[in-house]
């Protein structure tokens, strides 16, 4: 136990901490002129994400990676469930009411998915045509299930997975080149028969925002707007007229990065931009005890990346706005347990370097 | 299932490692150079943005500059009225909304439907005017309840309003609002939609100086909430006031007289050509336009047979009848045609092509000259004369004297009259001229029409031997106490010999003090000169002329056009009852009690 705590990384873990808590103080600012309570939930939500991580970083990875498939089945049959029974919020079924608290479920598929798929990694001594096959099934059979939601946000970070792990099997040219082919036919049918004509004008929007900018196009405008106006050091805490008067939309989930580009102006963005370096970049740092683990840090943290990175660019319009949250800050409940869930497996594989 | 046991190399292990920092120092550079570029390169720009998000400028209505008459004495002014404004980015339910609009402003729910659409080109703040003279109930109900309503605003903002109704009305005007077509044409700064402006009278001639200057607030607003901070306050300015030539007095005195006959007075001030009174009848209500005047309300104006909307004096065309004396008296004695001396011998009836024309008198007038001629109005005097001119001189005269053309007066809408002539009618009926036509209009019929204003206009320059005065209601205007503009009397040299002038005078002074057509407008004291007038509705050869025109609308209009006094005049009048029968029993004696009223007042001694 004094050993646990010894080798802990507590920079990194305060580093969480502290993107949640500035998390939960955007929020407040998001809501505040509103007078929404979101930033209460958060608060709770965090205090149950600490538990989850306490209690999961307390299992020994051995036993996680061992029940892998039944995990990654046990998730892909509540997918099932909750295609049949979810209740409906804002058009999407991906909303799951249990206790009377609402479930995003699709968020809780990248810890399972990022075990299962370290596993297969580290099984896999060649990455030929079979290996990469398993390896799509198993990460479309989820992403299938999540776009029947539709989750369209979430089932496009899962499949940054694919990138992931060929990068780290360093795939053969050809593999890479069918991955490319399958994305833009994928993109083609997608583009024909699943999306709903609102998602598509988003997409449309992001390429030309001003022509858009009384629909979807103005989330973008708006946003950089928030982002433009906060220069330097930014207009102040809770100060921020595009939040304040509510021009921004979406600002305490999606354009969270808006509300501190707003308020903390460009030395505020540097200052998370660089938690977050710090974050992935030393989490980089450890000697695993086998492959599982390697892949598993590998791929989760690069997930988290993937995402922050996404999130970030929506923010100024360099990505189409896909209902992308920030890691650890944006408001949303399973969105934080799930990353701390997966924090936690990463930081019991670090401690254990030291501990065997 | 087993785990694996460590198969990677530390070498691939190092240069994962390495590759990733690699690449994220890449990707986090890019993201610090993307925000360096949009939060501080560009900042300005975004800041502006932001800013005119939340700012809505709106403007503030100027109250309207007054009209007011030669003593200062108010004929329009302003107050304060309520209106209803919709603000659309404040709706939440837009059926809801209009339905509420529609009770709130007693107009139909297509009616708001409408209005709502005219702006669907405006910004969603723009306060959309639903409904201007709001009651004070609604006013208080709205207001004691904003925050229930928050997609209404009430403005309290100055309202046209004429305090005397219904005096002067076609001399003062009205309002409407601007229509989307015309604002194309108007300056934005100047004119929105919504915004009212002069259709007639005063109103419409001087727009440019009774509307005031817009005032504006600045107001810093979110985007859903009510106002947050008002800023950046520039107050309406008032428009000018404009002073017009008119006694109200003499105004009051000649409506009255004229009472409810329809028909027109015009006083004209000889010294400067300014009108001092001016009526037209039947009137109408000018305030009725500034209200929200109901379709019912409309109609009614519109559909009124008498038209009261007409300004008679320079809308109504008339024949001028035995006026137009005058101008043949004139042009044969420019022409040497005749000499005051001349005579014609009158039986009450004479032949001319084939033709017999008829004396007004049956048993004629025997021998008559120039001044009895003009005293008795007799018919067979210009008869001849007419034969011995042809119609071209006739109507080089009559436009020579103003006829046939705007009068010039200050007021918009003006209509021009005809004097007929051969190239007229060649144009018109591809026809030559006839000689018999002329014997006509020698007496005012046939094609000649003229409005009141003219035949004021042409006495007047009968009065001052030649000199043709432009009228005008203008004697100036004031912007904040001081003068911008002050009219100058305009006067026209007529091409006529000042003696004969003189001779003509002495026609009409006869008419009126030797027992001629106008006796009925002598006042004891004034040297009133003048001439009478009847204009047929229907020919007198009329088989049912008799049985006809005891019914009052086929009785002929009556005129009377008078100056006084003789020596160093003052006064031109222009008197027309419409279907008032022979002008010497009715035209005539209104003009004697306008003048009598008027030389009666010590400050007119």
């Amino acid at each position: 136990m004094k050993d646990t705590v010894k080798y802990f990384d507590k920079l990194t873990f305060a580093l969480l901490l502290l993107l949640a808590l500035v998390g939960i103080l955007l929020v407040y600012s998001a809501g505040h002129s509103s007078g929404e309570t979101h930033y209460l939930k958060q608060i709770a939500w965090l205090a149950v994400s600490l538990l989850a991580f306490v209690a999961v970083f307390s299992l020994k990875t051995e036993f996680i990676f061992r029940k892998a498939f039944v995990i990654y089945l046990a998730l892909l049959a509540v997918l099932v469930l909750q295609l049949a029974l979810g209740g409906t919020i804002a058009r999407t079924k991906s909303w799951f009411r249990l206790w009377g608290i609402g479930f995003q479920f699709s968020e809780f598929v990248k810890v399972p998915l990022a075990v299962y798929l370290a596993k297969l990694l580290a099984h896999i001594d060649q990455f030929d045509g079979r290996a990469y096959l398993k390896m799509i099934v198993a990460i479309f059979v989820p992403v299938a299930l999540i776009v029947l939601q539709p989750d369209m946000g979430i089932s496009f970070i899962l499949c940054g997975f694919i990138p992931l792990a060929m990068l780290l099997k360093k795939a053969r040219p050809t593999l890479v080149l069918i991955t490319v082919l399958l994305a833009v036919a994928a993109g083609v049918i997608g583009w024909h028969s699943l999306l709903k004509p609102y998602q598509k004008e988003r997409i449309v929007s992001f390429m030309d925002p001003a022509q858009y900018k009384d629909s979807t196009g103005y989330h973008i405008i708006q946003s950089r707007i928030a982002i433009g106006s906060g220069g330097l050091a930014g207009k102040g805490y809770l100060k921020g007229s595009q939040s304040r008067y509510q021009f921004l939309p979406a600002r305490h989930t999606d354009f969270i990065v808006s509300v501190i580009g707003e308020e903390f102006g460009f030395l505020g963005v540097s200052m998370l931009f660089f938690a977050f370096f710090l974050v992935f970049y030393r989490h980089l740092r450890f000697k695993h005890q086998n492959d599982e683990e390697f892949y598993f840090v590998y791929l989760f943290n690069g997930l988290v990346l993937f995402q922050f990175l996404v999130n970030v660019s929506m923010a100024i319009g360099l990505f189409p706005v896909l209902g992308i949250s920030l890691p650890f800050v944006s408001y949303g409940g399973s969105s934080l347990l799930s990353l701390f869930i997966g924090e936690a497996v990463i930081f019991r594989i670090k401690v254990n370097t030291y501990l065997t | 299932m087993y785990l694996s046991k460590r198969k990677l190399t530390p070498e691939f292990i190092k240069r994962a490692a390495i590759l990733s920092t690699v690449l994220m120092v890449a990707l986090f550079t890019s993201l610090f150079v993307a925000f360096w570029s949009i939060q501080v390169v560009n900042n300005e720009q975004y800041r502006l943005l932001a800013m005119r998000n939340i700012t809505r400028t709106i403007g503030l209505p100027a109250p309207r500059g007054l009209i007011v008459d030669r003593s200062g004495r108010v004929l329009a002014e302003n107050r304060i009225n309520f209106t209803l404004y919709l603000v659309r980015e404040n709706v939440e339910d837009l059926e809801k909304t209009i339905q509420r609009a529609s009770f709130f402003s007693g107009k139909s729910v297509a009616a708001i439907r409408q209005v709502i659409d005219k702006y669907k080109n405006y910004a969603m703040f723009y306060r959309i005017p639903v409904r201007s003279n709001l009651p004070q109930g609604t006013v208080v109900f709205i207001q004691s309840r904003q925050e229930e309503f928050p997609e209404f605003e009430i403005g309290i903002e100055p309202n046209r309003t004429y305090p005397l109704a219904q005096r002067a009305a076609h001399v003062l005007g009205h309002m409407s609002e601007v229509s989307e077509a015309e604002l194309a044409g108007l300056d934005p700064g100047v004119y929105r939609l919504g915004d009212r402006i002069g259709r007639s009278g005063i109103e419409k001639q001087y727009e440019p100086f009774l509307n005031g200057a817009k005032g504006k607030q600045t107001v810093i607003k979110n985007s859903v909430e009510k106002v947050q901070q008002i800023s950046d306050v520039t107050q309406p300015v008032i428009g000018c006031t404009i002073v017009l030539t008119l006694d109200l007095d003499l105004q009051r005195a000649v409506e009255d007289l004229l009472g409810d006959e329809n028909g027109v007075v015009g006083v004209m001030d000889l010294a400067s050509g300014g009108i001092l009174a001016l009526a037209s009848k039947p009137a109408f209500d000018p305030e009725a336009f500034s209200r929200e005047m109901t379709d019912g309300e409309w109609q009614a104006i519109r559909n009124d047979l008498r038209n009261p909307l007409q300004d008679k004096f320079l809308q109504g065309a008339y024949s001028p009848g035995s006026v137009f004396k005058i101008v043949m008296a004139l042009a044969g004695l420019q022409e040497k045609l005749i000499t005051p001396a001349h005579a014609e011998f009158c039986s009450g009836s004479q032949a001319f092509y084939g033709r017999a024309f008829r004396c007004w008198k049956p048993g004629g007038h025997g021998t008559v000259n120039l001044f009895t001629a003009l005293q008795d109005s007799c018919n067979i005097y210009f008869y001849n004369l007419g034969q011995r001119m042809d119609i071209d001189t006739i109507a080089r005269y009559a436009r020579m004297l103003g006829l046939g053309e705007a009068s010039g007066i200050d007021l918009p809408n003006e209509r021009t009259g005809l004097v007929p002539d051969s190239a007229w009618k060649l144009e018109t009926f591809q026809q030559r001229w006839f000689p018999g036509e002329t014997i006509s209009v020698s007496i005012g019929h046939g094609q000649l029409n003229v409005t009141p204003a003219q035949l004021l206009k042409l006495m007047a320059t009968v009065a001052l031997h030649g000199r043709m005065p432009t009228p005008h209601l203008l004697q100036r205007i004031e912007r904040q106490g001081k003068v911008v503009r002050e009219f100058s009397p305009e006067f026209k040299r007529v091409d006529i010999a000042a003696e004969h002038f003189e001779q003509v005078i002495e026609g009409l002074f006869r008419v009126v003090n030797q027992e001629g057509t106008g006796r009925a407008a002598r006042v004891p004291g004034v040297d009133i000169c003048g001439k009478t007038g009847t204009s047929q509705i229907i020919a007198k050869d009329n088989p049912q002329y008799k049985r006809l025109t005891k019914e009052k609308r086929f009785m002929p209009h009556s005129w009377f056009v008078s100056f006084a006094p003789r020596r160093n005049p003052r006064l031109a009048m222009v008197v027309l009852v419409e279907n008032g029968g022979d002008a010497g029993a009715i035209a005539a004696p209104l003009a004697g009690q306008i003048y009598r009223r008027y030389f009666a007042d010590e400050r007119h001694r």
